[in-house]
């Protein structure tokens, strides 16, 4: 028999990366994500008619559109793809499959982690570049503007990376995380970020927009009372935690017993 | 006979309700069922014979090994859970291409596998399909193919014939049996005494969590012979037939319904009873309307044997 020991995590990757994009939930998600592109549109298309002032647009984006991508689309893409990739296999009893092969658990877990990460870095990467192109559609010959994309797009996959490590740690864990994960989003987040001092240091949204290229005072309520950390500092931090997260995540789902309801 | 599989008081519940409870038990080659009523724990073990729960006290090995967080023994080792789960967005291609590539299988050979697999369960023509438009009964048998595609040495398969086909039914049996044949170690689980009495005659019976008896089914059918049978009737002349059925030596009681129309009559003899039943039929011209047999589910066999 042709039997080989090999790394089954590619594997776990590209199997659930394709099914993945079937599933009613990811293009539901694909739909949301394109309504910030379509708000940018409009917002374009009024200024180009001359209903709106000039850069309006462009503030627009800088004002609420990075608000509602990395305060709200992110985080939320990342609980509900992070969260069922050990909750979806509960929920529809397919753990067992995965878990009565001749390979380790982490494999599957991290092959599925990546999966979703990336089908989330896909929704949300190609919708903020529609959005940014939309929005600076007349400065596109400026290297600045195309930097300010490169940092906007390399948050957005940093903070998509650690919100979804501790989401697919809390899946693991417990069986409703989603509940728990939206509470830590629009509670836990939305207040504590406007703590002053150390405080707003334990959440991530904090990293998040220390990184964010808005100036002090010019991103009106999405800078509010936040004394950023240095960039260096807050890239590591959220690197660190999304990797702390995931070897947590790793470390449950190899001990855990997930009991598939109907027992006896 | 050599273990392949060993349970030393074996014991898991779930908060307050128990899973199984002290169970020794020792499983070799060839087939053996498993049989007990639902929610008896036969679930419970086979879960924790693949490795998907841990017991909580007492050890299971399977060729010496702890099953649990052992991946590598999944090598040896095929099982078709109960649950009627799939990956729906995957074809039955797909998913069977995955698990055979998780096995181990280089592409071309995870294909053959799959291929031998699914032409086993007959499902290669719908192959390509998305498993969400297969019947029950189809997805039951993709489950199956799930467990032997690897060829595995110890297969177990929970409740395999739920909701399959007669026709498919009678080659899974089949299937089964080949395995037994081939010297490999086959746990079958069911309900239905029928059912694992026509694949093999070594039985495990349990209830309530506990082994209560185990070895040849000839044996265990004979405990189960030994206590009477109830069999109800509904007949337009039940006196007339009372008269008849109580001259027999085989029947021990009748008891008249209030309807005037139905009957109860207790039997220790039910192959005897049913072989005159029968003649009076075809030689008396006594229309029967209705024949039910509350005894024969395993439930109430149990309780028989239990002496409730």
């Amino acid at each position: 028999m042709n039997m080989k020991e090999q790394n089954a995590l590619p594997i776990v990757f590209a199997s659930f990366f394709k099914s993945g994009f079937k599933a009613k939930r990811t293009r539901a998600f694909i739909l949301l994500s394109l309504i910030p592109v379509l708000l940018m549109l409009i917002m374009r298309v009024m200024e180009t008619a001359g209903s709106l002032a000039a850069n309006d647009a462009a503030n627009f984006f800088a004002k609420v559109m990075l608000v509602l991508y990395f305060q709200l689309l992110v985080p939320v893409l990342a609980l509900f793809f992070g969260s069922t990739i050990v909750n979806d296999e509960l929920d529809n009893k397919t753990l067992v499959y995965l878990t009565t092969v001749p390979v380790r658990r982490r494999a599957v877990l991290l092959g599925k982690y990546l999966a979703a990460f990336l089908q989330a870095a896909l929704l949300v990467g190609c919708g903020f570049l529609l959005c940014f192109l939309a929005a600076n559609i007349t400065r596109l010959g400026d290297a600045a503007a195309w930097e300010e994309l490169a940092v906007f797009l390399g948050t957005s996959l940093l903070s998509l990376f650690c919100y979804s490590a501790l989401f697919t740690a809390a899946g693991a864990f417990m069986k409703k995380s989603i509940l728990i994960g939206l509470f830590f989003v629009f509670g836990w987040e939305s207040v504590v970020q406007y703590f002053p001092g150390v405080t707003q240091k334990f959440t991530i949204i904090h990293w998040v927009k220390s990184l964010l290229p808005v100036p002090p005072g010019e991103g009106g309520f999405l800078i509010f009372q936040l004394q950023p950390s240095p960039p260096l500092e807050s890239v590591l931090v959220l690197l660190a935690a999304g990797f702390l997260f995931l070897i947590l995540a790793v470390f449950i789902f190899e001990r855990k017993e997930y009991i598939l309801s109907d027992n006896a | 006979m050599t273990a392949v599989l060993q349970a030393e008081k074996l014991s898991k519940w779930y908060g307050n309700i128990l899973g199984i409870s002290d169970i020794n038990l020792e499983i070799g080659s060839g087939i053996t069922g498993l049989l007990g009523p639902n929610g008896a724990g036969k679930s419970t073990f086979l879960r924790i014979a693949a490795g998907q729960l841990k017991p909580k006290i007492g050890r299971l090995t399977i060729f010496g090994e702890e099953v649990f967080g052992n991946h590598l023994l999944f090598r040896r080792i095929g099982f078709c859970p109960e649950h009627d789960s799939a990956y729906s967005e995957m074809s039955g291609w797909q998913f069977i291409l995955l698990l055979a590539r998780l096995h181990g299988f280089d592409r071309k050979t995870a294909a053959q596998m799959s291929e031998k697999a699914l032409a086993t369960v007959g499902l290669l023509e719908s192959r390509d399909r998305q498993v969400k438009g297969y019947s029950f009964g189809m997805r039951q048998r993709l489950r199956l193919a799930s467990s032997i595609l690897h060829e595995p040495e110890i297969l177990m398969l929970d409740e395999p014939l739920r909701g399959v086909d007669p026709l498919w039914r009678i080659r899974i049996m089949q299937l089964i049996k080949d395995y037994g044949r081939q010297g490999r170690t086959v746990i079958v689980s069911s309900h239905i005494l029928p059912e694992i009495e026509s694949m093999t005659s070594e039985i495990v019976l349990i209830h309530q969590g506990k082994i209560f008896a185990k070895g040849d089914i000839h044996r265990i059918r004979g405990l189960i012979d030994s206590h009477p049978h109830q069999v109800s009737l509904r007949c337009l002349r039940p006196r007339q037939l009372a008269q008849k059925l109580i001259e027999s030596d085989f029947v021990s009681s009748v008891d008249f319904g209030p309807d005037g129309r139905s009957l109860t009559v207790k039997t220790n003899q039910r192959d005897l009873f049913f072989t005159a039943l029968i003649r009076l039929i075809a030689e008396d011209g006594l229309e029967i309307e209705e024949i039910t047999s509350p005894d024969d589910n395993l439930q109430a066999v149990f309780d028989y044997l239990i002496g409730k």
